[in-house]
């Protein structure tokens, strides 16, 4: 067990590697002044602009709202992308009906719904959370979809053989057996829903991480833009770990991957 | 002796359709098995003899001719009848326990338990109730596989190449297994097999099957006394009986292909 912790402490720590060599050469070229400061900000400026403004709570209560849109978002998309992947996936009909209208609208790049999503939502919270859950809502039903109708036919004949009920079937071996897909689902759609809160936020916010960087921008104060980008990626980062380690616990059955 | 478990399958041919081409797979099939009898229907790839079988389970439809369990005719799957796959078909998110008691119908959660208990027991594999099957040999994932068949009483049950799997040591642990397994639930099983001496170690009845279209070829009664002996003369003597079969099948008389 020692040895084991020693090589994921290993593991972890070498992915610090080139992150930390790039801020120690960011911050050589910022000592050499080869960029104007007003473009390229040395990192130690930007990590106390970060604790200046997490000390004035602003930074905080600029997350809280992102976040906010973004869970409201995320559940409203990848809810209904769930039950339109089930529904298509159960019964072939409906994806006859439903899925060549769905498969032309995915087509349509996500931010070119904005102008519309715009004049009908307004630039409020409604249309940043309808925005997300359109982001959240095509992963989520693809991945539903191809988990459900991809579970192996011979379970579905041992459930026959069993008699299982339409409700049993689902519950103890669709769902089950869909799970490793329904969870590539889960985090494809939560973080399209990050990328297009900072999108929605740039477009049209009055606070959020994504207006944070629209602000440092027309201020010209480069370090709050930097700010604003790393923590946009590590919140991103550390959602990416958190469901990996949900998966992990989850879907301890699922081997194929971990086993070695 | 039980007096349920009978089978009678009378004049059943199956076809199925590829490409607008009809294939012919079952020809008028007719086999009768009493109660409590231990079937195998033997035969090569091909000659129909799984899907005789999933026609019995009622996997299949749409076929000609009468199949009666009991007297009655089939209408689909029914918990009357017990299937172990050739590959186990465990649940892999579900536990040894679990994966036995999914089955269960109409029983109180303390009754589930004990049945569950029981099969556990029967199939020898208490210790690993709480295992996963990634984590279960070969051997031991068909165990479970047979204990969850038999969970609900069936009258009789149907396996279709159990062994054909496992690798041969493992394979004539469990011959021994399923004996013991069929003396003890009193229950009618037929097996289809591909291997001759598995179905002479455990038949009553040897059902040889020919290919294109599937064809009752021979039945072949297995008088032997149980436990039976692979060493012994009369085994050996039955095993070429049934093994000319196949001979007079698939080679010509007197020519050679090499």
């Amino acid at each position: 067990m020692n040895t084991k912790g020693e090589t994921q402490v290993k593991t972890i720590l070498i992915g610090f590697i080139v992150p930390v060599l790039l801020v120690i050469g960011l911050e050589i070229i910022c000592k050499l002044e080869i960029f104007p400061s007003q473009i390229v900000v040395a990192p130690h400026k930007v990590l106390i602009t970060f604790f200046d403004l997490i000390s004035t709570g602003e930074l905080l209560e600029h997350l809280r709202i992102s976040m906010y849109r973004v869970l409201t978002g995320f559940v409203l998309g990848a809810t209904l992308g769930f039950i339109f992947g089930t529904v298509m996936a159960l019964s072939p009909r409906s994806e006859r009906i439903i899925a060549p209208l769905l498969s032309a609208l995915s087509q349509v790049p996500l931010f070119g719904w904005i102008p519309l999503l715009m004049l009908w939502f307004g630039i409020g919270e409604t249309f940043k959370v309808v925005f997300i859950a359109f982001g959240a809502f095509f992963p989520m039903l693809i991945n539903t979809f191809e988990g459900i109708h991809g579970v192996p036919r011979s379970y579905l004949e041992v459930a026959r053989a069993f008699e299982f009920s339409s409700a049993k079937l689902l519950h103890k071996v669709l769902l089950p057996a869909a799970l490793p897909s329904l969870f590539t689902g889960i985090k494809l759609a939560l973080g399209m829903s990050w990328m297009l809160v900072v999108g929605a936020e740039l477009v049209a916010a009055g606070e959020g991480v994504g207006y944070l960087i629209v602000w440092g921008r027309q201020l010209f104060q480069m370090d709050i833009v930097f700010v604003g980008i790393a923590v946009v990626g590590s919140i991103g980062y550390l959602m990416f770990l958190t469901l990996n380690a949900l998966e992990v616990s989850l879907i301890s059955w699922h081997r194929p991957l971990s086993k070695k | 002796m039980k007096s349920t478990g009978t089978l009678s399958v009378t004049n059943v041919s199956k076809k199925f359709r590829v490409n607008n081409n009809e294939i012919h797979v079952l020809d008028n099939i007719n086999l009768s098995v009493k109660a409590g009898e231990f079937i195998s229907i033997i035969g090569l790839s091909g000659c129909g003899k799984t899907t005789l079988l999933r026609l019995i389970v009622g996997l299949e439809s749409d076929y000609e001719g009468d199949i009666l369990l009991d007297g009655r005719k089939l209408n689909g799957p029914s918990l009357d009848r017990g299937i172990v796959f050739q590959d186990h078909r465990l649940f892999p998110w579900l536990t040894v326990e679990k994966n036995i008691g999914l089955g269960i119908v109409g029983k109180s959660d303390t009754e589930k338990k004990e049945i569950v208990n029981n099969h556990i027991e029967l199939v020898g594999l208490k210790g690993f109730e709480k295992s996963y099957p990634y984590q279960l040999s070969g051997g031991m994932s068909q165990r479970a596989a047979i204990a969850r068949s038999l969970v609900n009483q069936p009258e009789i049950l149907l396996l279709d190449e159990p062994l054909g799997a496992l690798d041969a040591l493992t394979r004539m642990y469990m011959h021994k297994e399923l004996e013991r397994i069929w003396k003890k639930e009193n229950i009618t099983m037929i097996m289809v097999t591909h291997d001759v001496e598995e179905a002479l170690y455990l038949s009553d009845k040897i059902v040889v099957m020919s290919a294109r279209p599937g064809k009752l070829q021979k039945i072949i009664p297995v008088p032997l006394a149980r436990p039976r002996d692979r060493a012994s003369v009369e085994f050996a003597e039955m095993k070429e009986k049934v093994l000319e079969e196949f001979m007079l099948h698939t080679e010509p008389h007197f020519t050679y292909t090499i």
